[in-house]
């Protein structure tokens, strides 16, 4: 009963800036979990485009492993005619490339509804858990957490719809005006607008899982009722938690971005990939730290509401009870 | 008036303001010339990068001198020093077989425009006519049109296959009164035919018997009237808010030729064929329009409804277009080449000045280019239409000195196709425009050879490498752009197939430009690039003004190259052969001890096995490299279907390349061209990492549900 009340009406006595740090922090010191996440995230797009590659080089005709034009076109540049003469061979040497990213999405994502359990108890718990406890959590967590993910897309059914209604909108708008840059203006308000209410959802599932995991309960439906009363009002603080994190993200992978492209060679192949990787790394670290933070958000904002209350003052002393025997024969 | 100092050190005078039209002019200033001759040093030159030639900049300037405000006689249009065809008048460059002049109202609220024409035609067939066809094109923008069902069953340049009828693109054409002087009223004996595939439903040619035929050298004088109901924007033509590209909007008589009438319905992959002559055209628009048109502006009046008339006269063209938008912004420049002056107007819809430098200099290298190559150009204007955001459909299209480009607010500058589009369209006045052969029936001739004439001029203003797509992490050049659009089709038409009678939209474009100009780079290879040039030119100056053929470009390729190319052009022109050679196997043997009867080093025994996978039969040189660095190159004839090389020596064989000098673009797959024994993996790294890389963050994203 008093979890209810802290969910459904209190504010968080700012614990907002501390929580960013902490956050990563937790990643930082928790930071196998993001090497094991790293590694299947790897694994399994590694495996997806072996397989591609494997098809391309089966089916050229050694176009590229044996090539002399290969090396020019693809090594010393990227030539992008080159995929398009791939893709126009009578083999089809670029066939399959849609299921290379399909599949590992897929596997990638039931990993990460399973794991998460588990990262949300690492992050919560004070102490660190060992394997076991990781995949007890983790098995715990995973069908309410599959629950919860249904939700989410349920809930992001309307939002889809608002998306295309809003296409038409844009189509209407770009159609109307003479000058393109309406329809410019129309989209970038509307491109916000979407990212707002989009974080904003994420937010609210995120603290359905940190709830549900804190008090270890399965009822998910009532989870996202609290969570929502609980963002609701805390919004800012959450929010402006989330927006920090994924402003760092984003800013890092331009700058990965522009590192790989603008100034490494092209035929720089081993840092190229170390350039990829620490951009994946840092990326999945980004999503991790939001997690970390906004569970070291909760478990603080509880932690003040549970602060203890002052005990009143005793009250003052009551004169000594004459002893019995002292007192005076009646 | 703004100055500022521009990269480079150009000074920049941006003057802009309003004419009393209401559209905003700029005029390039004069250093213009020296930008001109910039872009004639550029076609020295291999790898110019993109900065530099900005560093030309281009500089706006004043208002577009006044032409169009107020009644003004222009000077007479400018004729190039060039000696006219056979049996045209001693003042023209053309036969002049028609004259036209319409009356033209645009009615902006119903998107009308009402016209009158009057068509006076000189037989000039050497015998009596007496039916005469007439092209209808807007009237292919009807749901049952020839044209719609086309394209819906296999697409067109504007959209794809299967794409349903849209209302908002109906047009339609309706000749309300024909006459004919000496005869009179000869409307009800108007007739729709449909020659080439009998759909009834099609009414965009239609004919007139006259009661008696007009005798050879006596002209017939046709006045009609007719209405035009515009489309938003389709396929070249049509509105778009109150911007209008109108083209192919008046009755327009067919071509006697060959002895017979040529005019063909307006197919989803057709264009035009058209006889020369002469256009005077009066076009009554609001007054707020700014105006472009296929000639000199003659005469301008403000009338008393808030409408404005505009007189234009053309002459030795064949096709007449315009376009009207209150929004457009012109930018005036000049360019002067062995001809004379001629006068540029790029008419910029909103949000696209910052490609108006990027066309100029693309139009100006294009215009050198011709000129110092290929042949002077002889009109005294040229100008660009820039259509607005939502109109790309009419962007990309050639009329007799008006030209469509397309751009969009962000192009990029490493992205370029503003001036690939400018250099293809603006070459059109060649193939097309002057040469004017007959685009139903032989697209190659223009689309293709124009194609070529592209990837030279793109090749030379923004490098061989780089002349599509010039972006830090990517590249793509024109020539391999045009030979990758046919590779897709390859062997389903020739390039001699008549426009209409392609299997399908994919493979018009693919064989029609993309293959065409690969056909003619690889041709350039064989004879040379000054060989190659001296072919354009001899064929551009014999064949200006006229109608040529397939057999007289490829008649004059023989006989300036002095080789005979036919066995070339059997498999490359009219047939589907496919071109692919690969080298099937290269390795080495060390040659076993009773097999030597030296005791010297060790020796090594190397086999290189050439294979020709395709049908194309190509003389080929094939290097083989070996491992103390010296190599060796064979020639083969091709004609066999493999062929295998052995050598011993006492270095292994590393490699071998077919076609090491990389002379023979029509080859289909320039992978199996070459093959190393030894296995590198760096392409495989390289495609691996971008792929592990996307799919990581794929999956991430995905996962974001969770």
């Amino acid at each position: 009963m008093l979890d209810m009340a802290i969910d459904s009406t209190q504010r968080a006595p700012q614990p907002g800036p501390r929580a960013f740090l902490a956050g990563a922090g937790l990643v930082w010191t928790r930071q196998r979990i993001l090497w094991w996440i790293f590694a299947v995230n790897l694994v399994l797009a590694f495996a997806g485009a072996s397989f591609v590659a494997h098809n391309v080089a089966e089916n050229s005709g050694a176009a590229l492993n044996h090539s002399l034009e290969s090396a020019r076109r693809l090594v010393e540049g990227f030539d992008l005619s080159a995929l398009g003469e791939l893709s126009s061979l009578p083999e089809q040497p670029l066939r399959g490339t849609r299921t290379m990213f399909v599949w590992p999405s897929i596997f990638f994502t039931l990993f990460m509804i399973f794991s998460t359990g588990g990262i949300l108890v690492s992050y919560y718990d004070d102490l660190r858990l060992d394997a076991a406890g990781f995949f007890e959590a983790c098995g715990r967590h995973f069908w309410r957490f599959v629950r919860l993910a249904i939700y989410f897309i349920i809930v992001m059914i309307p939002v889809v719809f608002a998306g295309s209604a809003v296409g038409s909108l844009y189509d209407n708008v770009d159609d109307a005006s003479v000058s393109p840059y309406s329809s410019v203006a129309f989209l970038a308000a509307v491109t916000l607008l979407f990212l707002f209410v989009l974080i904003s959802i994420r937010i609210w599932f995120d603290m359905a899982q940190i709830i549900s995991m804190a008090k270890n309960d399965r009822r998910m439906y009532r989870m996202l009722g609290r969570s929502a009363k609980l963002v609701w009002n805390n919004f800012g603080s959450l929010f402006w938690l989330y927006i920090r994190i994924s402003v760092v993200g984003w800013v890092v992978f331009a700058a990965g971005l522009s590192l790989w492209m603008l100034v490494l060679p092209p035929d720089s192949t081993g840092p190229a990939i170390l350039v990829g990787q620490a951009m994946t790394l840092f990326w999945l670290g980004t999503r991790l730290w939001q997690h970390a933070s906004e569970t070291e958000w909760y478990k603080r904002y509880r932690t003040a509401l549970y602060q203890p209350v002052p005990m009143p003052p005793p009250p003052s002393v009551p004169p000594p009870i004459p002893d019995v025997e002292s007192l005076p024969p009646s | 008036m703004e100055t500022a100092p521009a990269a480079g050190g150009v000074k920049i005078e941006n003057s802009a303001a309003h004419c009393a039209n209401g559209a905003k002019r700029h005029i390039l200033s004069g250093r213009g010339e020296s930008h001109i001759a910039r872009g004639q040093d550029c076609f020295a030159q291999t790898h110019m990068p993109i900065r530099r030639i900005f560093e030309t900049a281009l500089v706006f300037g004043a208002l577009f001198a006044a032409p169009m405000a107020g009644a003004k006689r222009l000077p007479p249009q400018k004729h190039a020093k060039t000696p006219a065809p056979a049996g045209a008048e001693p003042s023209s460059l053309s036969t002049r077989v028609v004259a036209y002049k319409i009356d033209a109202t645009l009615v902006p609220r119903e998107h009308k425009i009402n016209a009158s024409e009057t068509l006076v035609y000189k037989n000039l067939t050497g015998q009596p006519l007496q039916t005469f066809p007439f092209h209808m094109y807007l009237n292919a923008f009807q749901p049952q049109s020839t044209f719609m069902t086309e394209m819906r069953l296999y697409g067109t340049r504007g959209n794809s296959s299967g794409t349903d009828w849209d209302p908002k693109h109906f047009g339609s054409e309706t000749v309300t009164k024909l006459e004919v002087d000496g005869i009179g009223d000869v409307t009800k004996s108007i007739h729709f035919i449909h020659p080439d595939d009998n759909n009834a439903q099609d009414r965009t040619v239609f004919q007139v018997s006259l009661p008696h035929p007009v005798a050879p050298g006596d002209s017939v004088i046709f006045h009609m009237n007719f209405v035009d109901v515009m489309p938003e924007v389709v396929e070249r033509t049509g509105y778009k808010r109150d911007f209008y590209m109108v083209g192919q909007w008046f009755p327009k008589i067919g071509v006697w030729w060959h002895n017979q009438w040529n005019c063909h319905q307006f197919h989803a992959t057709t264009e035009f064929f058209a006889d020369f002559g002469t256009f005077d055209v009066n076009v009554t628009v609001p007054q707020d329009d700014v105006v472009g048109a296929a000639g000199d502006l003659v005469s301008s009046k403000n009338n008393a409804d808030g409408t404005k008339t505009l007189a234009f006269h053309s002459e030795d063209v064949h096709d007449f277009s315009w376009t009207a938008s209150p929004h457009f912004t012109d930018v005036e420049d000049s360019w002067t080449g062995s001809a004379g002056t001629v006068k540029i107007h790029l008419l910029m819809s909103p949000g696209h000045m910052g490609s108006a430098p990027r066309y100029m200099q693309a139009l100006k290298g294009t215009l050198a280019y011709y000129d110092k190559n290929v042949g002077p150009y002889p009109y005294d204007r040229i100008t660009v239409v820039d259509p607005p955001h939502g109109a790309a459909d009419a962007g990309g299209m050639e009329y007799p000195t008006l030209i469509t480009a397309g751009t969009t607010w962000y192009m990029p500058k490493g992205v370029l196709e503003p001036e690939a589009v400018v250099a293809h369209e603006f070459g059109h006045q060649y193939w097309y425009g002057m040469v004017a052969t007959n685009e139903f029936e032989e697209a190659w001739l223009d689309e293709g050879i124009n194609s070529y004439e592209e990837v030279k001029i793109m090749d030379a203003l923004y490098g061989p490498k780089t002349s599509m797509i010039n972006l830090p992490f990517a590249q793509l050049s024109d020539a391999e752009a045009q030979r990758t659009s046919y590779l897709g089709l390859p062997d389903y038409d020739p390039l001699t197939r008549f426009a209409w009678k392609f299997v399908d939209d994919q493979s018009y474009g693919g064989i029609t430009y993309g293959k065409t100009a690969t056909v003619l780079l690889t041709l350039e290879k064989m004879i040379g690039e000054d060989k190659m040039r001296e072919v354009m030119r001899q064929y551009f100056m014999r064949y200006r003004f006229t109608h040529p053929t397939g057999a007289d470009f490829l008649n004059t390729i023989n006989e300036v190259s002095g080789r005979n190319f036919d066995w070339y052009f059997n498999q490359a022109v009219s047939g589907t052969n496919i071109l692919d050679y690969e080298i099937r196997d290269v390795h080495s043997d060390p040659v076993k001890w009773y097999e030597s009867v030296s005791t010297g080093p060790r020796v090594y025994r190397s086999y290189v096995t050439v294979h020709r996978n395709g049908d194309f039969v190509f003389p080929v040189d094939v290097k083989i490299t070996f491992d103390d660095k010296s190599s060796q190159t064979e020639h083969w004839d091709g004609r066999d279907r493999w062929i295998r090389y052995t050598y011993e020596r006492t270095a292994k064989v590393t490699a071998a390349e077919i076609d090491p000098d990389h002379n023979v673009w029509l080859d289909s797959n320039f992978f199996n061209n070459s093959r190393t024994v030894e296995s590198y993996h760096s392409a495989t790294h390289k495609l691996l990492n971008i792929w592990v890389f996307v799919n990581e963050w794929i999956s991430q994203l995905t996962s974001w549900i969770t």
